[in-house]
């Protein structure tokens, strides 16, 4: 049974993995305008701390939050021919999305124009049966109160409410950040329905230093990722699940494409 | 009637169906979900004007055009500045982190003088004193290589009859001893990587942490046309995105790169230089592929493919890294291939008796600091120049604390650059002189005070407050202040470089490589993420560093599976790494884009000051790195450095 639904605008993200240096900025970036907390080891609100484990901090990589992560992949060959690639990943907006059916109380949809997948922290029950279901590990669970050192929750984003320990996040295509250019639009007299190259951007795109990521509707011939997923080197990862991803690939490294496509290129799972 | 059981089963059936059927549950579920999660301690969301202010970001050596984001005056965010060459739009991982710097609990909030707090005027009559008694036995380390807050500390520093002003090892200072030093050249030398057809990047990992990394950035992307080689000992990040990666040893470059310049000469290249006979010589009788081949493993054919690439290129360049002989053979490589190296004019000073860049990047400091009274600016060579600064009483002015500030006598709160005055004239690498100015774009959140006012208050150098001093500068350079305000770069083009002298003499000897007796060669690189010889791993940046890096609170080393073989351990091994005086602890993790026999460090991690995302997580490999001597270039260099290797 498949859940595909077609939206006229459909918001995309092509990401030039031959342009990744894999610097981290937008894993930062993306920490900063969506209010992840840094990671800290105490938690001053925990007053039987003594008695209880110390929280996880970032070196625990099983444990962080990071809605944007940046791979590394190796072509496997031993030296001198061994080659290196990263990968950013942030949440695929599926078309068809893994985790919209498993979730029991409906926290998470794929409903609003322009293809953005949702999730609505406050119903979110943290059964995580999503995060079990995405094959592409773009959901996680916050094992930990969102704790700020002292001050530092000064420099808060407007534009995420922080979430309480206990629910699945994900990345949400820097919704907030949708809703402001349809609101501008508007008040510019212009259509929101029909937003110009760069007038809806996600924190990561914009941060990119060697702009390896372009962002826009994929639908909207005017706009550079319409014309990018054409090309002979996107792709899109584990395309044979047929989840419909709305993040597209690029690499002129054959082997890139196919660990991309989990090494099932030639076996008709490139579409 | 009593309620046979048999009803209440239907009952309750019928109920629970029936909540299936309304929306009650979800709404009860939602509740449920809100409540529990609506604990005090959850932040409540500042709203307001959202703005994004231009200004400069000085959270690495080189600095950066940004802007920084603000909801109701408070920042909270910044982003590139798509106005200002530096940035093209794009940030570093640092830069992301800035506001989370500024407001970390780790800033230092008053002056303190040993351990004490005090005030600024305390501050300021402790300094008067210290510089009295001093006489002429002062000394500046300065981690800013950019600012002309430099211009402050060395009038200061002329004012007292002293030229001890110390820059952080950089490749800054290789290039400035080799090209106005060895080659008689003017002018700081640029690369421009936008308009070159070939790049060769010859060390220079200008892609993650070299010189001004995000404009090398832009100019990477924006460059549609050229192809860009990195030439080094490991596949680092910059080598992920090249189109080629040419393993060749540290300490092998400068040979490697006369190597390249043996079949360029061959090809009949000539440049007007005084010894260019001389050179020419020299390189064709010690610089023969043959013997390239045997010094540095790198093959004849593969110097000769690339040689050909660079004849063929139309506007090549090659951008160098490490020693002072490594960058000489590369700006004579340059100078004969005459593509895109550029010589920039230094911009006028601000204050007439502080010294020209070229002469601040003069002392060595890996020759050693002894002095009475240090001044230490936004510097941490505490922590990556262990043993190598003394000095009787220690000033050390930084924003957040360091291993420096936790040793130093008298630590004074330096402002975040978000908070500050400041500026950047061009940071080296830049193929265009380009000056950016920085303005506060947020209040102060601590008892903090601009450095360079600080001195100013100290020896009648002509200016009251460094506000002053930059709007001196900004008019001795002849740029607009309203448009410097506003977050554009004033620019002026490089120029064509000229140099009286090929230094065939000096690289005769000082390209051959020099290598300590260690097991195996160590590989020491900087990634922004980690941080940096003066700034330690931002807030946010953790979960960043990959466990090629960091796993939990170890370090972690990289080498290629045939150095493992040949050291006997494997992915997970907890080995020793001695070097130098010191060592340090690891793990291996095998990586085959490093090159054989040798291991592949990360600096710029274990802290053991500073805040819980920094401090403890892994070693500091400053400790184990060699300084070595470049004696016929008159430097010191840490390329060369060997370690032993122990399983522990
Ligand atoms: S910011 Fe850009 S270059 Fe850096 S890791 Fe992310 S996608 Fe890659
Ligand atoms: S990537 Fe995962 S979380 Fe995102 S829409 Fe697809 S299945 Fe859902």
């Amino acid at each position: 049974m498949s859940h595909f639904k077609e939206f006229k605008i459909k918001w995309g993200m092509v990401i030039d993995i031959d342009k990744c240096t894999g610097c981290g900025a937008c894993m930062v970036g993306c920490q900063v305008e969506n209010n992840i907390a840094p990671m800290t080891k105490s938690d001053p609100y925990n007053y039987v701390q003594a008695l209880t484990k110390p929280r996880d901090d970032a070196s625990n990589k099983l444990r962080t939050l990071t809605w944007m992560n940046v791979y590394e992949l190796s072509n496997g060959k031993s030296f001198p021919e061994h080659e290196t690639a990263y990968l950013p990943r942030p949440c695929m907006q599926c078309g068809n999305p893994a985790c919209v059916p498993v979730c029991p109380v409906v926290a998470t949809d794929k409903n609003e124009e322009g293809g953005i997948v949702s999730q609505i922290y406050p119903r979110c029950i943290g059964c995580r049966y999503c995060m079990a279901a995405c094959p592409y590990h773009a959901r996680y669970f916050n094992w930990w109160d969102p704790l700020w050192p002292e001050g530092m929750d000064k420099g808060l984003s407007p534009s995420t409410s922080v979430r309480p320990r206990g629910v699945v996040e994900k990345c949400n295509f820097c919704h907030s950040r949708y809703l402001e250019a349809k609101d501008k639009a508007r008040l510019d007299g212009e259509d929101p329905m029909n937003l110009p190259e760069g007038a809806y951007t996600t924190a990561c795109a914009d941060i990119c230093p060697t702009k390896a990521i372009t962002f826009g509707d994929l639908n909207n011939p005017e706009h550079k990722v319409h014309e990018l997923i054409q090309s002979p080197n996107a792709f899109r990862l584990l395309e044979k699940l047929g989840l419909h991803p709305q993040v597209y690939y690029m690499s002129e490294r054959e082997w890139v494409r196919k660990q991309g496509d989990n090494y099932n290129a030639e076996a008709g799972g490139h579409h | 009637m009593s309620v046979a059981r048999r009803t209440f089963i239907q009952l309750g059936a019928g109920a629970t169906v029936g909540i299936l059927f309304t929306p009650t549950v979800w709404k009860a579920l939602d509740d449920v979900s809100i409540w529990t999660q609506n604990w005090p301690w959850i932040p409540k969301l500042k709203y307001g004007a959202v703005e994004a202010k231009p200004t400069v970001s000085k959270m690495c050596e080189s600095g950066c055009a940004v802007k920084v984001r603000t909801v109701a005056g408070e920042a909270f965010g910044t982003m590139g500045n798509v106005d200002n060459p530096l940035s093209g739009g794009g940030i570093c991982p640092l830069c992301a982190n800035g506001v989370q710097v500024k407001n970390s609990p780790n800033r230092i909030k008053a002056p303190m003088l040993d351990g004490q707090e005090i005030s600024w005027e305390k501050a300021q009559e402790v300094v008067a004193e210290k510089l009295a008694a001093a006489g002429s036995k002062v000394a500046v380390i300065s981690g800013d290589q950019t600012g002309t807050v430099n211009e402050v500390f060395s009038a200061l520093l002329n004012d007292k009859g002293s030229d001890a002003f110390y820059v952080m090892p950089c490749d800054m200072q290789a290039a400035d001893k080799a090209w106005t030093g060895l080659m008689g050249g003017a002018g700081q030398v640029g690369y421009d990587l936008e308009g070159a057809d070939l790049v060769l990047l010859a060390g220079a990992d200008a892609l993650e942490s070299w010189g001004p990394t995000v404009a090398n950035l832009k100019s990477f992307a924006a460059n549609e046309s050229g192809k860009f080689i990195f030439a080094g000992p490991m596949q680092t990040k910059t080598a992920s995105v090249t189109s080629k990666w040419v393993p060749v040893p540290a300490e092998g470059m400068a040979a490697f790169t006369l190597g390249l310049a043996y079949y360029v000469l061959q090809a009949g290249k000539t440049v007007g230089a005084a010894d260019f006979d001389l050179f020419r010589s020299m390189v064709m009788s010690e610089y023969s592929p043959a013997k390239v081949e045997a010094a540095t493993g790198v093959k004849a054919d593969q110097m000769a493919a690339l040689a050909k690439q660079l004849l063929t290129a139309s506007n090549p360049v090659v951008v160098p890294a490490g020693p002072v002989a490594a960058h000489g053979a590369a700006f004579a490589l340059n100078l004969l291939l005459g593509g895109a190296m550029k010589a920039l004019p230094e911009f006028a000073k601000a204050i007439p008796s502080a010294m020209s860049r070229s002469e601040m990047l003069r002392a060595d400091i890996l020759d050693g600091v002894n002095t009475d009274l240090l001044f230490v600016y936004e510097a941490n060579p505490a922590y990556a120049l262990p043993e190598k600064i003394k000095a009787g009483f220690t000033v050390a002015f930084d924003m957040v604390q360091t291993e420096t500030t936790a040793t130093a006598n008298l630590v004074l709160p330096s402002l975040h650059p978000y908070e500050r005055f400041d500026d950047l004239a061009s940071p080296y690498g830049l193929a265009a002189a380009t000056y950016s100015l920085g303005v506060p774009v947020s209040k102060p959140s601590v008892n903090a005070a601009n450095a360079a006012t600080f001195i100013l208050g100290l020896a009648d150098l002509g200016f009251e407050t460094f506000e002053e001093v930059l709007g001196a500068k900004v008019d001795a350079i002849g740029a607009d202040m309203d448009a410097l305000q506003g977050g554009e770069a004033f620019v002026v083009e490089g120029e064509t470089p000229v140099a009286a002298s090929l230094a065939a003499n000096v690289l005769g000897k000082a390209a051959v490589p020099v290598k300590g007796t260690g097991a195996v060669g160590l590989v020491p690189y900087t990634l922004l993420s980690v941080g940096t010889a003066n700034r330690a791993t931002t807030p946010n940046a953790p979960c960043t560093i990959s466990n090629n890096q960091l796993v939990g609170d170890h370090m972690v080393v990289m080498m290629g599976s045939a150095t493992a073989k040949q050291l006997g351990v494997s992915v997970g091994s907890m080995v020793k790494l001695s070097g130098g005086k010191g060592e340090c602890e690891a793990l291996v993790q095998i990586f085959e884009g490093v090159m054989p026999g040798v291991v592949a460090a990360p600096l710029g991690l274990g802290h053991t000051v500073g805040d819980e995302f920094s401090k403890g997580k892994g070693d500091n490999v400053y400790k184990i790195l060699t300084v070595s001597s470049e004696a016929a270039a008159g430097a010191s260099t840490w390329a060369g450095s060997t370690v032993n290797v122990a399983k522990i």
